[in-house]
C-alpha cells in the first residue's frame, strides 16, 4: 500500500511493534501488580531493546533493572510507554510522557469510560493531542508481536500459551475474547503476526488498526473481534483498500441488540443496525465469522491456501459415510461436487481396485493406503473440473497411517488449488493432524466446518477477482 | 406531491396521481380509465390494513360511492387527504427503500414487497452509492430473484432503477424512504405507494 498516505496514527503502530526502547510505568517488584507481569513478560519473551521500569516509589532496581521515578528521569529516547497504574494517576504520567517526547503509549489501566469516568478518559486524549503522541486503550491488553518479541499482555506466560510466529494478525476490542482466542490460536495450525487489544479506543481505533494491518507486510490475514465501529465512513474507505490486499475476517459482537429507535417505515425495520453491518461486510469484501469456531477455521484456510477459481470441490475419502455427509455439507454451503473429467476417470479406473467406484465423492474404501491417496491427489489435483479438494482421512482405518499423512503433505505443497483435510479422531489421529497442520494444511474435525471455511474462501476469491478487473 | 416531483427528477416512474376533494374531481381524473382511491393520513401508516384503499374503480357511480365510503372510513384518521391514482395492472410487488444510518450513511434496500415484506423479509441491503455490480449482487442475494427478475432485461431495468434510487438518496436529505409496493408489470414498473421521511 501507499506509504505516503500513511497517517501518523498508523506509523505509531510501528513504534509499538518494533520499539527500540520501552518504559513500563507501574513496573514493580511486587508480583501481584500488573506492571510486574508486563515487565516479566518482556523479560520472558527475550525482548532485545532497552527497558525502563518506572515507579513513583522506585529506589534502586526493579527486577534487576535500573528503576526510575518518572519517564522524565530517563535521559534517552523512549519509543513506547506501557501504562499500568490506577486510573486517577494516568493523566499525570501521560503529561510526563508528553514532556519526555514518548512516541506512543499503551494504557492498560481500566477505570475510565467503561465505569462512567468519561471526563477522566477525555483528559487522556486531550494530553495526547497536545503532545502529539498516540494512545492505544485505555482498558486494553496492548499488543503482542512474537517476531519482534514484544508482549505487553498482563497475562502470565505460564497461564496463556503464546502462538508461534505466523501470518495471522488479530485485533480485539475485548481483552477477554482476545486472550482466550490467542490461547486457542497457540494450539491451531497457524501462527500469529500481531495481536492488538484496543479496549476503549479513545485514540487509535479499529479504522487505524485495519489501516496498519493492511499495510503490514508480515500480516497475511486480518482477524477482528469488534462490537461496533465508531467512524463508519472511514471504516468503509479503509476496508475497501484492505480487502483488496488481503482477507479480513470479522466477528461482530452484539448482533442481537434491539434497534434503538422505533422504525417508521418497512425499510427502517428491515434495515436495522445489524443489517447495516452485514451490508457493509458483504459489499466491501469482509468475511463474516458467525462464531469463534468460524474465526479459527477461516483463519487457517486463508493463512495457508491459495484463492479458489470457483466453487467446485472434489471429495476424496477412505470412508463412505463421511463422504456422503461431506457432500451434504458442500451443498449446504454454496459449494458443488463436480464431475471428473474423462481423462481423470480413465486414469483413476486404471489405478484403483474394482471395488472403488470412479465418481465423486471418490470413496477409496476402508483399506485405502498412501498409494491410492497418491494417485487420487495426482489425478484430481490436475483435473480442470475441480477448483478445490476436500480430503477425508479417517486414521482409524487399516490403510491410513503416517504414509497417508505424508502423501497429503506432499500434494498440498505441489497442487496449486486449495486443499483441506477432514480428520476426526483421538490421539493417533491427533498426532497426524499436528504433522499436517504444521506443514501448512488446514485440518478440520468435521466436513461441515471444512465446507464453511471453503465457502468463505470461495466468496472472498470471487470478490477479489472482481475487484482485480 | 413534493415526493412525486422528486421521483420525476430522478426518472423514477410513479403512477399518475392527484389529490381530489370531491367525487366529481375523482371522476374527472379517471377520464374513463380504472382508478384507485386512497385516504392519506399521518395517523394511518398502513393504508390497506386501516381500510383506506379502494381498488379498481370504474364508472361515475362506482367512483362516487367509493369516495363517500372512503371519507367515512377516514373520519377517525383526521386530518387526511384523498389521493386518486390510475390503476396499475397486476404484477410482482417489490420494495425499494432507503435509510440514513448513523454509522455508515445512506443504505438502500431492495426485495420482495407488498404485504409480504415483513413476513418473508427477503431483502438485500447495501451502502450508497451503489454501482452496477452492487445492484447485480443485490438481485443475486434474493431468494425470490427468479420471480422478481425473470430475465436479463428485467434484471437490467431493476439495476438501473436501483442506481437511480441510490443517487436520489445520496443527493437529498432523506431519512427514510419506502417505495412499497413498486409493481413490476409488462416489462416495466410503477411506484404505486411512496413514503419519504425527511
Amino acid at each position: 500500500m501507499d506509504k505516503k498516505n500513511e497517517s501518523y496514527k498508523v506509523k505509531s503502530f510501528e513504534y509499538m511493534m518494533h520499539p527500540k526502547s520501552v518504559a513500563i510505568i507501574g513496573a514493580s517488584n511486587n508480583p501481584d501488580k500488573v506492571g510486574h507481569v508486563i515487565l516479566q513478560n518482556y523479560l520472558d519473551v527475550g525482548y532485545s531493546g532497552k527497558l525502563y521500569p518506572i515507579n513513583i516509589n522506585a529506589s534502586g532496581s526493579i527486577m534487576g533493572l535500573k528503576a526510575y521515578k518518572s519517564v522524565l528521569d530517563v535521559k534517552s529516547n523512549i519509543d513506547l510507554a506501557v501504562v499500568a497504574i490506577p486510573a486517577q494517576l494516568v493523566p499525570k504520567a501521560l503529561e510526563e510522557c508528553g514532556r519526555a517526547k514518548v512516541k506512543t503509549t499503551i494504557i492498560v489501566s481500566g477505570g475510565f469510560a467503561e465505569v462512567g469516568e468519561v471526563d477522566l478518559q477525555y483528559k487522556l486524549l486531550e494530553i495526547a493531542k497536545r503532545y502529539k503522541f498516540t494512545i492505544l486503550g485505555p482498558n486494553c491488553l496492548g499488543v503482542m508481536d512474537p517476531k519482534s518479541r514484544v508482549d505487553t499482555l498482563f497475562l502470565p506466560t505460564y497461564k496463556i500459551d503464546r502462538p508461534r510466529i505466523g501470518g495471522v494478525s488479530f485485533a480485539s476490542q475485548s481483552g477477554a475474547v482476545g486472550s482466550s482466542v490467542l490461547d486457542m490460536i497457540a494450539h491451531e495450525g497457524f501462527g500469529l503476526s500481531k495481536f492488538i487489544s484496543y479496549g476503549n479506543a479513545i485514540d487509535l481505533d479499529e479504522v487505524d488498526i485495519l489501516d496498519y494491518l493492511a499495510r503490514d507486510k508480515d500480516t497475511k490475514v486480518i482477524v477482528f473481534y469488534m462490537e461496533g465501529v465508531k467512524r463508519g465512513k472511514d471504516f468503509i474507505e479503509v476496508a475497501k483498500r484492505a480487502t483488496r490486499e488481503k482477507p479480513v475476517i470479522v466477528i461482530k459482537g452484539g448482533t442481537t441488540e434491539a434497534g434503538a429507535t422505533a422504525a417508521h417505515s418497512h425499510t427502517a425495520s428491515l434495515a436495522g443496525n445489524y443489517e447495516a453491518y452485514e451490508a457493509v461486510f458483504k459489499q466491501f469484501g469482509i468475511i463474516k465469522a458467525e462464531s469463534l469456531d468460524d474465526l479459527l477455521n477461516f483463519s487457517k484456510i486463508f493463512d495457508t491456501q491459495p484463492l479458489a477459481k470457483g466453487n467446485r470441490v472434489a471429495i476424496i475419502t477412505n470412508g463412505g459415510g463421511t463422504g456422503v455427509l461431506a457432500t451434504d455439507s458442500l451443498y449446504n454451503n454454496n459449494l458443488v461436487l463436480p464431475q471428473l473429467s474423462k481423462d481423470s476417470s480413465t486414469k483413476l479406473r486404471a489405478a484403483m481396485p474394482p471395488i472403488v467406484n470412479i465418481r465423486l465423492p471418490l470413496d477409496m474404501a476402508g483399506d485405502a493406503d498412501d498409494k491410492r491417496f497418491n494417485v487420487a491427489l495426482d489425478v484430481i489435483g490436475n483435473d480442470p473440473n475441480v477448483d478445490a479438494i476436500m480430503a477425508i482421512v479417517l486414521f482409524q482405518t487399516p490403510g491410513a497411517d503416517s504414509r497417508v499423512a505424508a502423501s497429503i503433505m506432499h500434494h498440498s505443497a505441489t497442487i496449486n488449488k486449495p486443499m483441506v483435510v477432514v480428520s476426526p479422531g483421538g490421539n493417533y489421529t491427533q498426532a497426524h493432524v499436528n504433522m499436517m497442520e504444521s506443514s501448512g494444511i488446514p485440518v478440520y474435525t468435521s466436513p461441515e466446518s471444512a465446507a464453511r471455511a471453503l465457502d468463505a474462501l470461495v466468496k472472498y476469491s470471487k470478490y477479489k477477482l472482481a475487484k482485480g478487473r | 406531491m413534493e415526493a412525486y416531483r422528486l421521483m420525476k427528477k430522478y426518472g423514477i416512474k410513479t403512477v399518475q396521481s392527484a389529490y381530489v376533494s370531491s367525487a366529481a374531481q375523482a371522476v374527472k381524473f379517471a377520464a374513463g380509465k380504472p382508478i384507485v382511491l386512497k385516504a392519506i393520513s399521518g395517523k394511518a401508516l398502513h393504508k390497506t390494513k386501516s381500510g383506506l384503499v379502494e381498488l379498481n374503480l370504474t364508472g361515475d357511480s362506482q367512483i362516487s360511492a367509493a369516495f363517500t365510503h372512503l371519507k367515512k372510513a377516514a373520519e377517525k384518521y383526521k386530518p387526511y387527504k384523498i389521493l386518486a391514482q390510475h390503476m396499475v395492472p397486476q404484477g410482482i410487488e417489490v420494495i425499494m427503500g432507503g435509510r440514513e444510518d448513523a454509522q455508515f450513511g445512506k443504505l438502500i434496500l431492495f426485495g420482495l414487497g407488498g404485504i409480504y415484506v415483513e413476513t418473508f423479509k427477503d431483502v438485500s441491503i447495501r451502502v450508497c452509492p451503489i454501482r452496477k455490480t452492487d445492484a447485480q449482487s443485490m438481485l443475486d442475494d434474493l431468494k425470490s430473484k427468479s420471480i422478481i427478475a425473470k430475465d436479463a432485461k428485467s434484471a437490467s431495468m431493476l439495476e438501473e432503477l436501483l442506481m437511480k434510487v441510490s443517487r436520489m438518496l445520496i443527493e437529498n436529505d432523506i431519512k427514510e424512504l419506502d417505495l412499497n409496493p413498486l409493481i413490476l408489470h409488462d416489462g416495466t414498473y410503477d411506484a404505486v405507494d411512496l413514503r419519504i421521511l425527511k
